[in-house]
């Protein structure tokens, strides 16, 4: 394999592959261990840092609970005794730990919530939308590039088009948005999540932005792969340019879009923040925002580790994906074992 | 649905109201209201927890309002009329409080309500470990309450305290099986009241949803009607987004929102489609106040010259176009009880006096900003305001009297926003120049205390840290006597002393309400004297033939 038919996006995740491969002579067994024991050790580590970074954080939280309330030591005292906070902070680490292996975050300091419970309501709405927006996302990026790559009008036109998505804030976007299709043509509701139909306009608000970047890189690498001895061999077969395109080419292209997505998918939490706004929807970015203003702090921390967790399951994702989608990975890995 | 007990309550009611002679608006007169329907009211701020007892936040009364209720409610004239409790008396040396209670109330999850109810839920409100102080304020002065027969509860009161009535008659009652659910600390459907509505679903981050409570008939005796509500279900929406709120209202998507930006107001107010008010709030006007104990505004020239270097009325109409009202005092118009407005026009915009003044107190050489400098220190006052309260363009104001100091005087204002921590943090150190501030649910005088008493004596938000010896006996004698006229002069001259003589605080202007709603919807509007926008018991839908 030379390396002149991958851009330096795909570099890293080959590598490491190789190189894990490699590692992993011992046995399959042992590979996946390790893989889990060093994604408990990522998570552990971001528990401990969250733990840590909000302890740090400035304001002291029985002066942030007692508010504008009038302060006495019997207030302070029920307000200690009430979150643990009388307790070292050592022991409320241990407890912290223990109660997360049991899957309890603990209560929101603001809402008085359980935090698990509210987390899981939560859950399902954003990754619904995050699930829509990468749907949007994908659709746009392979018409786009499929269309486009290598024509010179349309080309141009397309990358005006997502050179203005990329720039327009989701905020405005997604007003804009509403006030056509929601406002003025009266087509999708404005907010909530109540069906699908609520769905599609925070999906496109959400989703455009990230298919114009991935549609950038994604026609980028078409274009390469266009110019590729491997097309011309294919269109020797006959073959027509779109199925040249679709089914050869686009493999091809797809490694560094699919690690730019992995990436980017997992910025689509703080792009939910101000969509689930705008849109009235519920989710997880909301309650993350909401909980960072108002120092909830046990709230923050499940975010936080949630946060952790599913990137750890993103980047493994990501991984095999590549397997996946390039055999040539495949089969360089099986040399490199004999 | 409307069933048939619906309508013959409904048509009762009004029949009632007919031969009563209560006057409920010339619109309505002419035409019945009728029972059934659902509405869809999409409200700015989503209540942080359900319990009335734990929610601090004026925003949430709106829709708390509906399921909960307290003993008296009060009239637009500042007095008490029954509601839970048909009548109450106050001894004659101010110490003890009888409620007579309403009989045949039940709380929606059909717990009988009385005397029992009432001493137990004021037992628990007053216990911090409970409600944390939210609404226990105004419980600290009760030795005992206690149920004397079924519908008779008797307060006694440690020491005469005057805004005892006010406060306790706003403390909503719960259900006593409501205590030992789960639901407690966040509130919920097995949180029980005994309001018109009972919450029947709760979709945090969307909407929650209540029905009609079927045998509700014991409104306040001042409300539009009596009997159930006219509506069958009432669907409240979070949108926090004010743009959003307005396209979703004229779009007909929702038919009442609340918080109507100043550049949206027009848009419904000119237009016969829909119906627009607004109504100021009660408590204390958006006031900066200035720190007495750090940095340059403990000196009382900068405060004083600070005070004339703004043209507030410029500033208000700039960046409200008019759509705010200018504040003078240390409480709103709003509050009929207290607020002297003698105030009015007795300080103001003076650039000569603030430049005077400036002068000779030895800040007269200029840096190269234009800025005010002293021995090489510039005259710089911090502003530390909240992010998480800041809301109605405030961050918008507050660059406005930025310019205008800069411009007017050569004050340097640096503003900071910061998150909640750094906020308490600062606030209980006394590391600001100045604090902005608002408060709405603190009426009958309490707010005054919370501002300017010393912190540790119960001046919670004592903003401009003063600890004037004067001021806390005024506000002592304020407090023991039930004489509302002695009262009132006491305030008056606690308010002359803290914004003319001293400059505790600058108000700059009074925060209000405001709701739009599409033209079928009546009976829409604010509650008597408390000026919040009020429940949905007395909206009912017009039918377009």
């Amino acid at each position: 394999m030379t390396a002149d038919n991958v851009t330096t996006l795909g570099h890293a995740p080959v590598a490491s592959y190789r190189r894990r491969h490699f590692f992993a002579r011992g046995g399959l067994p042992l590979q996946v261990l390790g893989r889990i024991g060093s994604g408990m050790l990522v998570l552990w580590a971001a528990v401990t840092l969250s733990f840590i970074s909000v302890q740090l954080a400035p304001g002291d939280i029985v002066s942030l609970l007692i508010g504008e309330q009038i302060r006495t030591p019997e207030v302070e005292a029920a307000i200690r005794a009430e979150w643990g906070l009388d307790q070292s902070l050592f022991e409320q680490y241990v407890a912290y730990l223990a109660r997360l292996l049991h899957g309890d975050f603990g209560r929101s300091y603001i809402l008085q919530t359980d935090i698990s419970a509210l987390v899981s309501s939560q859950m399902l709405p954003t990754l619904k939308l995050t699930v829509a927006a990468l749907a949007v996302a994908i659709v746009y990026a392979v018409a786009s590039a499929v269309l486009t790559a290598g024509k010179r009008i349309p080309r141009s036109i397309a990358g005006g088009l997502e050179l203005t998505l990329i720039s327009t804030p989701t905020f405005w976007l997604g007003i804009l948005l509403l006030y056509v299709f929601s406002f003025t043509l009266k087509i999708f509701p404005v907010s909530g999540d109540r069906n699908l139909s609520a769905l599609v306009l925070p999906a496109l608000s959400l989703g455009l932005s990230l298919g114009a970047v991935l549609g950038q890189v994604l026609r980028e690498g078409l274009e390469r792969a266009l110019e590729e001895p491997f097309a011309l061999t294919v269109r020797s077969w006959g073959a027509s340019d779109f199925v040249l395109r679709l089914r050869h080419g686009l493999r091809h292209a797809a490694l560094p879009a699919v690690t730019l997505a992995g990436w980017l998918v997992g910025n689509l939490l703080s792009g939910a923040v101000i969509t689930e706004a705008v849109f009235g929807r519920p989710g997880l970015g909301r309650i993350t925002v909401d909980a960072v203003l108002s120092h909830d702090m046990p709230v923050v921390l499940a975010v936080a580790i949630l946060s952790a967790l599913i990137y750890v399951a993103m980047s493994t994702m990501v991984d095999i994906l590549y397997l996946l989608l390039d055999p040539r990975l495949r089969s360089d890995a099986g040399r490199a074992k004999t | 649905m409307v069933t048939r007990r619906h309508f013959i309550l409904a048509t009762g009611a009004t029949a009632l109201l007919a031969t009563t002679g209560i006057a409920i608006g010339a619109e309505a007169a002419a035409e019945a209201p009728v029972s059934g329907g659902s509405l869809t009211w999409a409200v700015e701020t989503e209540p942080s927890t359900l319990n009335p007892h734990l929610n601090g936040q004026a925003k949430a009364k709106l829709i708390l309002r509906n399921a909960y209720e307290g003993l008296l409610a009060r009239t637009p004239e500042g007095g008490y009329v029954s509601w839970l409790a048909r009548s109450y008396s106050i001894s004659d040396d101010g110490l003890e409080y009888t409620f007579k209670l309403r009989e045949n109330v039940s709380f929606s999850d059909g717990e009988k309500f009385d005397a029992a109810a009432v001493a137990f839920n004021l037992e628990r409100v007053k216990d911090v470990t409970y409600s944390t102080g939210n609404s226990s304020g105004h419980l600290t002065h009760v030795r005992e309450a206690v149920a004397l027969d079924e519908h008779t509860v008797v307060i006694r009161l440690a020491r005469v305290y005057s805004p005892f009535l006010d406060g306790v008659s706003g403390i909503e009652i719960l259900s006593p099986k409501s205590f030992s659910s789960s639901q407690l600390k966040s509130g919920g459907p097995e949180i029980a009241g005994t309001g018109p509505f009972i919450i029947d679903r709760y979709v945090k981050g969307q909407e929650i949803r209540f029905v009609r409570n079927p045998n509700y008939n014991w409104a306040p005796e001042n409300a539009g009607h009596q009997g159930p509500a006219y509506l069958d279900e009432v669907i409240y929406r979070f949108l926090p987004e004010s743009a959003v709120r307005s396209g979703a209202l004229s779009s007909g998507q929702v038919q009442v929102i609340e918080g109507v930006p100043g550049n949206d107001a027009g848009l419904f107010r000119d237009d016969p489609e829909f119906s627009y008010q607004t109504a100021i709030n009660t408590g204390t006007p958006y006031t900066l106040y200035l720190n007495t104990h750090h940095g340059l505004t403990a000196d009382l020239t900068i405060r004083k010259a600070f005070q004339a270097s703004i043209d507030v009325d410029q500033v208000l109409q700039s960046v409200y176009r008019g759509e705010r009202l200018r504040a003078w005092g240390i409480l709103t118009p709003a509050d009929t009880d207290f607020y002297d407005r003698s105030i009015e026009g007795a300080y103001g915009f003076d650039v000569k006096l603030a430049n005077r003044l400036l002068d000779e107190a030895g800040w007269s050489e200029r840096d190269g900003d234009g800025f005010r400098v002293k021995d090489g220190k510039r005259l710089t006052i911090e502003v530390v305001q909240s992010q998480a309260t800041v809301r109605d363009q405030r961050d918008i104001l507050l660059q406005a009297v930025q310019a205008q100091a800069r411009q007017n005087a050569g004050i340097d204002i640096a503003l900071q926003y910061v998150d909640a921590g750094t906020y308490t943090t600062r606030q209980k150190d006394g590391q600001y120049g100045i604090i902005p501030n608002s408060t709405t649910t603190q009426e009958n005088g309490v707010t005054i205390y919370f501002h300017y008493l010393p912190r540790d004596k119960g001046g919670s938000i004592n903003y401009s840290r003063t600890e004037a010896p004067q001021v806390s006996a005024w506000l002592d004698e304020a407090a023991s006597t039930l004489d509302p006229k002695k009262r009132f002069e006491i305030y008056a001259k606690l308010q002359r002393y803290a914004i003319v003589e001293q400059v505790l605080g600058l108000p700059l202007y009074v925060p209000d309400d405001q709701i739009a709603a599409s033209g079928e919807v009546k009976g829409v509007g604010f509650r008597p004297f408390k000026r919040l926008p009020e429940n949905a018991y007395d909206i009912w839908l017009q039918q377009n033939a």
